[in-house]
């Protein structure tokens, strides 16, 4: 009996538990092996999740658009203009007018994609590659229209934003334990807090979108019918389904999805839209999304590692340093993982990705600032890519549909 | 409803149609087609390919209306205007290319498009004590909360059947159910079915292996040509008389006449045996992968005949045994452990695709549309497919628009393929002659070994008769024919010497002069074998 068997024998929530659970230990052990100790402070975990809701976000459109068999890599575009609308109606109105005016926008872009792929059956790159270039012109055109300057809009002022919470007790309680540097009950405490204090709505919002779409998509009928879609269509069709109306559907969530993570990027995440401010979230959030097995589990895995890795080279005092000792141990142990169910290709990329984390750790003393910058994107990609299974797109994902096609 | 004879006039019939006309542009597909199936019974309804069989039972089941004629259910006159019509008459639907999400759950699939609900959620529960009261009735058996990617072809079936019982059908369409089954699974499809009967339940069943349709049948109707020929039950006629009903006697028959195989080997086929598939061309898009190679059983097991010049070999076999495989090999598409293919004495083994089709073979695949044509190019740019560098389509390096137009139009008179242009995209073309587009290819080559795999399936009776003729011509002026074939008269009748293969073995040499369908279809169900030479 091997732990890859035994592992197998678990259910889905019991297999999250225990992965959570498995990291929480290495973070814990890197912390109290480099001395690190911002690394579960509640300010760390906080910064992560702000950090993760827009690629969540990007990347869950591209699970409902792919699921209904649209392939949408203009989430980017719809990034963009999310968060133009975003910023636009949160100075207008105020906050929550900015994150329903960024979902609108989201949905704009969405519109056009669907109308283009699903009724005039256009390849689906080259609507959403249209999509990506349009954008940004838009949002500059607008933003010379409508302000003095074509880059960015004024700051939206603390009033014009939507507000944070702190749940009182947990908060507070969990202080003096975070700040013992307990091994493990510290992080947990760190982690804890971070999830509890000052926590903008819109991110508990997005995780309930998050963890509600897992339920839509695999519990109710509009979900089952969404994923036969991007399965087979002409067999949805012939038992009744409406193909189109359901893809329609599809990619206007998706644009909903993407435009509600922008509005966070431009109005909570940050004060103001700014030119190129998604720097390739879009994209980012359609791979994690791959690599997450077009699962809503799999993505907010990927979008927390990508938040956390981008949180540590914010903080305070070196971090990076850390982060790499803490992906050489988990790459360390997707190799044997992966090893032990015979997966050589993955075990071998693992394996070299740990070996060069551990020797930049121990020989490099000061990293150049570009890598700083890209260590987020490598490390998402590298730890997604080498611990994903067998990854199982929608069989119909990019295909046109063409009503009673099948023969 | 369970009384399994029902007496006549007493029930009234399940199905009734009277005059069915059906005419898509060009082709006239059903006319005057009378049919009356007896309530819970088995009728089976039997043509060749491209009789109209297919047409008729869209027609039944609300995928098109009928031009004239009435349809009638269970003594009511209705008029279907979509499939959900016919479904609510309690018409189900089996259709030969199953119709499944790979990705979902057999009970996802099972219940999609008519999922009970609770309170907003899937009442995934409800749907599984259904399901479950449906597997005791009929006696089907399948574990509902598998991926239905890991199910096999026979499994696959049974999930389309529970998904028609499922939404309430008491007539039960199946088209061509056994084509893509392997004997054994054949014989559980039939299990089912007869129990489907006896719980009441009325199946129509679309088939042209006339030994099936006799074992299973409680009535048999024949078309042809677009028209129902004749109703008879199976104790009235045997599969020669069926066969006769079926081509019908003003028909042109296949028969080659006079003997024209020399002693020069042009095909040499030694040993030859695979354990691995092809990379997986196919079954990846469709849901018919799967059925060959499973459980250790080697693709191809030391495989030998020899095609000589001016000889036609015949292979039988029910699809899914490895011919298809045995073609690739020689194509050098599929890869081979042991053995050794020579052509006109050169061993070809491991040249590649390209040297061995210069090497002079001509080949008419499987699957005119997948593998045949570019179906949204022009006619004379599917002419030069496969032959790019041959003199008469190019100048130098570039492709010769006017030569290959010349010889495009050579080929569409010579073959007799009905056109308005070479400059129509292939779609446009009807299936016979976009097959004939296929032959003339191939022919125009000059080939000297042609492998022809179901040359006139799914075409039309004027098409078939010019592709035989022209596999006649060929083989009088010394070509070496492959034939691979689902029509055992056209196999009897073509080939000069006839092997069948059953799991990849050639388990059966026989003399197509002393052969009977009824022989061979015992030979390809893996009932009988003999490794000697019957002549």
């Amino acid at each position: 009996m091997n732990v890859s068997e035994r592992l197998g024998s678990l259910s889905t929530a019991q297999r999250t538990v225990a992965t959570g659970c498995s990291l929480l230990l290495l973070i814990s052990i890197t912390r109290v092996w480099s001395g690190a100790d911002d690394l579960t402070s509640a300010g760390t975990v906080g910064a992560s999740l702000r950090l993760a809701v827009p690629i969540a976000m990007a990347g869950l459109g591209g699970i409902y658009a792919e699921r209904s068999g649209v392939v949408n890599i203009a989430l980017e575009g719809m990034l963009v203009l999310g968060t133009w609308f975003g910023a636009y109606a949160a100075l207008e109105w105020g906050g929550w007018a900015g994150i329903a005016f960024g979902i609108v926008g989201g949905m704009l872009g969405a519109l056009i994609h669907a109308v283009a792929t699903i009724t005039f059956k256009v390849d689906h790159i080259i609507s959403g590659v249209a999509i990506n270039i349009m954008a940004p012109g838009v949002t500059r055109f607008l933003t010379a229209t409508v302000y003095d300057r074509p880059t960015e809009t004024p700051t939206i002022p603390t009033a014009n934003r939507t507000g944070t919470f702190t749940v009182p007790l947990v908060s507070s309680g969990l202080e003096s334990i975070e700040h013992r540097h307990w091994f493990l009950v510290s992080d947990v405490a760190g982690v804890v807090r971070g999830l509890t204090t000052e926590v903008s709505w819109v991110a508990l919002l997005a995780v309930v979108v998050l963890v509600g779409s897992w339920f839509v998509l695999w519990r109710t009928r509009f979900g089952l019918r969404l994923r036969s879609i991007g399965e087979n269509p002409y067999a949805a069709e012939s038992l009744g389904v409406s193909v189109v109306r359901m893809q329609y559907y599809g990619v206007l969530i998706s644009g909903a999805c993407a435009g509600l993570g922008g509005a966070f990027l431009a109005t909570v995440q940050n004060s103001q839209y700014k030119e190129a401010q998604t720097g390739g979230r879009g994209f980012i959030g359609l791979a994690t999304m791959i690599f997450g097995n077009w699962r809503p589990g799999g993505l907010a895995a990927g979008a927390g590692l990508f938040g956390f890795s981008q949180a540590l080279p914010l903080r305070q005092g070196d971090l990076v340093g850390p982060l790499l000792l803490l992906v050489a141990m988990l790459l360390a142990v997707i190799a044997i993982r992966q090893g032990a169910a015979a997966r050589w290709r993955q075990a071998i990329a693992a394996a070299v990705g740990s070996a060069v984390s551990a020797i930049v750790y121990a020989q490099v003393d000061e990293l150049p600032k570009q890598f700083i910058q890209a260590t987020p994107y490598v490390v998402t990609l590298v730890v997604l890519a080498t611990a994903s299974q067998k990854l199982r797109p929608p069989a119909a994902a990019g295909q046109i549909y063409r009503r009673g096609g099948a023969h | 409803m369970s009384d399994t004879t029902p007496e006549h006039g007493t029930t009234p019939p399940a199905v009734e149609l009277r005059g069915i006309w059906k005419r898509f542009p060009g082709v006239i597909a059903n006319h005057d087609v009378n049919l009356t199936v007896r309530a819970g019974t088995i009728h089976a309804i039997v043509g060749e390919n491209g009789a109209g069989k297919s047409t008729l039972m869209n027609t039944l089941y609300g995928m098109h209306r009928p031009d004239e004629g009435t349809i009638t259910i269970a003594g009511r006159q209705v008029t279907f205007r979509s499939p959900t019509d016919a479904i609510a008459a309690g018409i189900g639907m089996v259709h030969q290319h199953f119709m499944l999400a790979d990705n979902l759950t057999v009970l996802e699939n099972i219940v999609l498009g008519a999922e009970p609900t609770h309170g907003g959620r899937i009442d995934f529960a409800a749907a599984k004590r259904r399901i479950d009261e449906l597997k005791d009735t009929y006696g089907i058996e399948i574990e509902v909360d598998q991926l239905t990617e890991h199910l096999g072809v026979g499994e696959r079936q049974r999930v389309e059947i529970l998904k028609v019982l499922y939404r309430g059908a008491r007539i039960l369409i199946l088209d061509e159910p056994t084509a893509v089954l392997v004997p054994q699974e054949v014989t559980e499809l039939f299990e089912n079915v007869r129990r489907l009967v006896d719980e009441g339940v009325t199946v129509i069943f679309i088939d042209h292996k006339l030994d099936e349709v006799l074992e299973v049948s409680d009535d048999i109707t024949v078309i042809r040509s677009g028209t129902t020929v004749a109703t008879v039950t199976p104790d009235e006629v045997d599969a020669r008389r069926l066969g006769e009903l079926m081509v019908g006697s003003e028909l042109p028959t296949p028969e080659t006449t006079t003997s024209t195989v020399t002693d020069v080997v042009e095909l040499s086929v030694s040993g030859v045996t695979a354990r691995h598939a092809a990379a997986a061309r196919h079954g990846a898009a469709g849901g018919t992968g799967g059925t060959a190679g499973s459980g250790g059983r080697p693709l191809l097991d030391d495989v030998s005949f020899e095609v000589r010049r001016g000889e036609i070999v015949g292979i039988a076999g029910v699809e899914g045994n490895g011919q298809l495989e045995l073609v690739e090999a020689i194509l050098g598409l599929q890869r081979i452990d042991a053995g050794s293919i020579h052509l006109a004495g050169d061993d070809i083994t491991s040249l590649s695709v390209r040297k061995r089709r210069h090497a002079g073979i001509g080949y008419i695949p499987f699957d005119r549309q997948r593998e045949g044509l570019l179906l949204t190019s022009p006619l004379w740019e599917n002419m030069i497919l496969g032959y790019d560098d041959a003199e008469r389509y190019v100048r130098g390096p570039w492709i010769a628009a006017g030569k290959a137009k010349t010889v495009a139009d050579a080929a569409i008179a010579r073959f007799g393929v009905k056109t308005p242009s070479n400059a129509v995209p292939a779609f446009a073309l009807s299936g016979g002659n976009q097959q004939k587009l296929i032959v003339a290819r191939e022919m125009t080559a000059n080939p000297s070994l042609l492998i022809a795999a179901h040359p006139t399936r799914g075409v039309d009776v004027g098409a078939q008769a010019a592709i035989w003729d022209e596999l006649r011509a060929a083989r009088a002026a010394g070509l070496a024919v492959l034939l691979i074939s689902a029509d055992l008269d056209e196999l009897i009748g073509l080939s000069d010497s006839l092997l069948v293969m059953f799991r990849g073995a050639v388990t059966a040499r026989l003399d197509p002069a002393t052969a009977t369908p009824t022989q061979l279809g015992m030979y390809m169900a893996g009932e009988v074998q003999s490794q000697e030479e019957v002549a």
